[in-house]
């Protein structure tokens, strides 16, 4: 079972400073969804952004853990 | 494991040569995945001729060199003049705030957001279906 909290930590140990929200959209861990609020995403392509938040997790897909993320990220005001 | 040299070349040939390129599940006249699904529409949304590889044919092979390529492993993928735009995810949300319309340099469809399975133009500007061997 995914550990949603053990992603959030991971995000934000990654982006020192971001706010994180991890959520499983259907419960069955196969839809997850990361809202990630970080400044270190100032000047950064989206693609760069998410893949920032990918890297973060990479971990659990290597293993196989998680399969499918989506992403939103978020520049700080 | 690394990318087979010839078909990765094979794949920035196409990037290359496509100002808009889409790596997808399917084809845009059929879909094989919902997130291959939203780009299709939300790129009918724009009004923009494109070109479409089907990636499940070669799907391991193409993950291997999207790998190299670009850093990214999932598909959808959309390439805008040579570079990854991104995935279902980062395509949806630049076309709700304009940017995807300005990468692609035409104007913003005055139409909602695509919703529901079926296309609401009738008239899909398509290039034929592009096939990687």
């Amino acid at each position: 079972m995914v550990d949603l909290a053990e992603l959030k930590t991971m995000i934000e140990a990654a982006l020192p400073g971001a706010s994180v929200e991890v959520s499983d959209e259907d419960g069955g861990g196969q839809h997850l969804r990361a809202e990630v609020k970080a400044p270190q995403f100032e000047g950064k392509s989206r693609i760069d952004q998410h893949r920032m938040v990918k890297a973060a997790v990479k971990e659990r897909f290597d293993d196989g853990q998680i399969h499918a993320l989506s992403v939103r990220t978020e520049i700080p005001d | 494991m690394p990318a087979d040299p010839e078909l990765k070349s094979k794949v920035e040939e196409l990037i290359g040569a496509n100002p808009i390129l889409l790596f997808m599940k399917g084809t845009p006249e059929m879909p094989r995945c919902g997130f291959s699904m939203r780009v299709v529409q939300v790129l009918d949304q724009m009004d923009v001729e494109y070109g479409a590889i089907d990636v499940l044919p070669a799907l391991q092979p193409l993950r291997e060199v999207t790998t190299e390529i670009s850093d990214w492993q999932s598909f959808p993928q959309l390439y805008v003049n040579g570079g990854l735009v991104g995935g279902a995810d980062i395509v949806e949300e630049m076309y709700e705030s304009g940017e995807l319309a300005e990468a692609l340099g035409v104007e913003q469809p005055s139409a909602p957001a695509p919703s529901g399975a079926t296309s609401s133009n009738g008239d899909v500007q398509q290039s034929p279906p592009l096939q990687i061997e």
